[in-house]
């Protein structure tokens, strides 16, 4: 039993070697092997990100044969970024402890309109409008079809591999949402301000990606010292 | 043939060009274009379709052609051979008006206005609508899903495409000229009114759309909606042809999540008023009616979809010579149709549709005054990505008279919408 577990553990470190590789094919986030791990405390980076042109909520699709004006639906909040390490520290892989999150669906819009996650996170997706939905996504980092469920009910996906995901209303051609799923835990959202904070970094110095609706900041340098604060902004156009 | 060509390939490149707009982002395409703060949407619909049949009397020796004429919406243009490219654009004038207007080419032919109207809110507290101007069909539950994107396989349902003898502008003397049409809708001829070879009218009419009022109310679990419109079910118009308008209601009912119920209704007069005139009907012209009533019904949960739909018509024609026609002229069509969601983007799915006709008296024989038609379309569609899909379906095609009486096609399709 004792070796079946150890085995089980080698088996989910080689799998997370396996999962920042592909982590580092998409974009989402690398690995630096050659950057050196602190010793110390953690520090953080914490700013602000600044989106220039903010997407307007995406449209209903048009379409001629309805009988009438569709109903009035939420607006989505496209304002909220996502900030993080583009090379994480040397031994962020190994948590192995799962994590849950929610994405609703309220008034024919996915609340919240971007989730950030680490890889291994089960996302619940219950239906809170009176009628049927349908959330799917065609991303090659999770694809999936949870079918078509009613008000009170909800599925749940485990999301098992780095990427963006594009997540989608079969019913409701203009509900989607973004979920990013990390390999490492140092990134943040955004608040309503657009201030951030990614705290339990350690010391070290690293490069900081800013990622807003498909659209990526350069990668920023920045030094964070052991139990200290670096401050960080961005401005995404 | 070469200008053709060229038409539908720049259509199809403004149509990308126009959905890349907003590319700029990850995975954008497909959304929605929008401008003016959102007053103003533009979405679109591109379809290719190519088929093969084992017609035995076509003269392509690479791929034959639907010589039965089993899937032809006109004359010219086959559901099964079509590159077709709809833009929709809705303007958001006020919070109580807007305009919604859709033009449609197919296999590069010009644009065509197919919907064009104006959505009126009288009370922004009430959810009703008035709809004014080239108005979506009221009648059937099929209507609302002619987008190849909304569509679960390649072929459309008999009631809605299917081209029966009847005309609006010729009509039979007699029984016996009637039933030498049978099997002929696609190209048929009758001494009284028009003489010239035309094209026959489908039951309802999905390819083009009339023009009218239409009044549409929604409660919490029922939908109900009334039109006046100047054509009539297999002949929708813009300029009347006839003194008589059409009155069609359909009715919804949501009574569970999932669960569609639908009643449908249309009268109208369907002559056309020198068709009439030359039978000599000119003064009952307003009894020369298509009737039709129809019933529907679709239940979805899980990773299924099955759909039913049946329709009953009948049609009035003015009785000119001996044999008399038996009146009146009815057909009924019965689909169902349903999909599996085999995985993420992969989808199985099947349908069932028949169409039959009531029998009339000929000189030497009784037989139905149309050809029944029965349709199996077996397939299923792959999403490449959200907006882009190919689908593929094997259809059988059986009647018992025309020119082909057996068809076997097989299909595939690409679909990108946005």
């Amino acid at each position: 039993m004792l070796r079946r577990l150890t085995g089980g553990c080698r088996r989910i470190r080689r799998r997370s070697w396996m999962l920042t590789a592909f982590a580092a094919a998409a974009g989402l986030v690398s690995f630096d092997p050659a950057r050196p791990s602190a010793a110390g405390a953690d520090g953080s980076i914490q700013g602000r990100v600044e989106i220039r042109q903010v997407l307007p909520s995406s449209e209903r699709r048009p379409t001629v044969s309805d009988f009438g004006t569709p109903r009035e639906r939420d607006l989505v909040d496209r304002l909220k970024s996502v900030v993080y390490l583009e090379a994480a520290p040397r031994g962020a892989f190994e948590r192995t402890e799962l994590a849950r999150a929610v994405m609703n669906q309220h008034n024919e819009t996915f609340v919240p309109h971007l989730l950030a996650i680490t890889t291994g996170t089960i996302v619940d997706f219950p239906n809170g409008d009176p009628f049927f939905h349908n959330v799917f996504s065609l991303s090659k980092a999770n694809r999936f079809d949870l079918g078509r469920y009613p008000s009170g009910k909800q599925k749940s996906v485990q999301f098992t591999q780095p990427g963006i995901v594009r997540v989608f209303c079969e019913i409701h051609s203009h509900m989607n949402a973004f979920i990013l799923v990390f390999s490492h835990p140092f990134f943040a959202v955004t608040d309503d301000s657009g201030r951030y904070r990614i705290a339990g970094v350690p010391a070290g110095a690293y490069n900081v990606i800013a990622w807003n609706e498909g659209r990526a900041s350069e990668p920023k340098s920045v030094s964070v010292p052991g139990g200290g604060t670096t401050e960080l902004d961005f401005e995404l156009r | 043939m070469l200008f053709r060509v060229a038409a539908i390939a720049t259509t199809a490149l403004a149509v990308l060009a126009l959905a890349s707009l907003r590319a700029d982002a990850q995975s954008m395409t497909s959304e929605t274009i929008s401008f003016a703060n959102g007053r103003v949407t533009l979405g679109g619909d591109v379809s290719a379709t190519f088929s093969c049949t084992d017609s035995e009397i076509s003269t392509s020796s690479v791929c034959a052609d639907d010589t039965g004429f089993f899937n032809y919406t006109d004359y010219e243009h086959s559901a099964l051979r079509m590159v077709r490219i709809d833009l929709i654009a809705a303007v958001r004038a006020t919070e109580r008006l807007s305009f919604l207007v859709e033009v449609r080419t197919e296999d590069g032919d010009r644009l065509q206005p197919y919907a064009l109207y104006a959505r009126i809110r009288p009370w922004l507290s009430k959810p009703i609508d008035v709809q004014v101007g080239r108005v979506p069909p009221t009648f059937g539950a099929f209507t609302r899903s002619t987008y190849a994107s909304d569509n679960l396989l390649i072929g459309y349902p008999l009631a809605y495409q299917y081209l029966m003898s009847i005309r609006s502008d010729a009509l039979p003397a007699n029984a016996d000229e009637l039933l030498r049409m049978r099997g002929r809708g696609w190209l048929s001829t009758f001494s009284v009114g028009n003489t010239l070879p035309d094209r026959g009218l489908p039951l309802a009419n999905a390819f083009r759309w009339d023009t009218g009022v239409q009044v549409h109310a929604v409660g919490r679990m029922v939908e109900a909606t009334a039109a006046l419109t100047t054509g009539s079910l297999g002949n929708p118009l813009v300029h009347d042809d006839n003194p008589g308008k059409q009155i069609a209601t359909r009715v919804v009912v949501r009574p569970l999540p999932g669960l569609v119920l639908g009643a449908s209704g249309a009268v109208a007069p369907f002559v056309s008023r020198a068709a009439a005139e030359s039978a000599g009907a000119a003064a009952s012209m307003s009894g020369l009616t298509q009737s039709a009533l129809g019933i529907d019904a679709e239940y979805s949960r899980g990773y299924y979809l099955i759909r039913m739909e049946t329709i009953m018509s009948d049609w009035r024609v003015p009785l000119v010579h001996t044999p008399a026609i038996d009146l009146p002229l009815r057909a009924r069509t019965f689909l169902i149709e349903g999909r599996y969601k085999i995985r993420p983007g992969l989808y199985a799915a099947a349908r069932f549709d028949h169409v039959g006709f009531s029998e009339v008296a000929g000189t030497a024989r009784t037989a139905e005054w149309e050809a029944p038609v029965n349709r199996v379309e077996l397939g299923g569609g792959y999403s490449i990505l959200r907006n882009l899909m190919v689908k593929g379906s094997y259809q059988r095609d059986t009647r018992p008279a025309g020119r082909t009486q057996k068809l076997n096609a097989i299909a595939t399709q690409v679909v990108f919408w946005f």
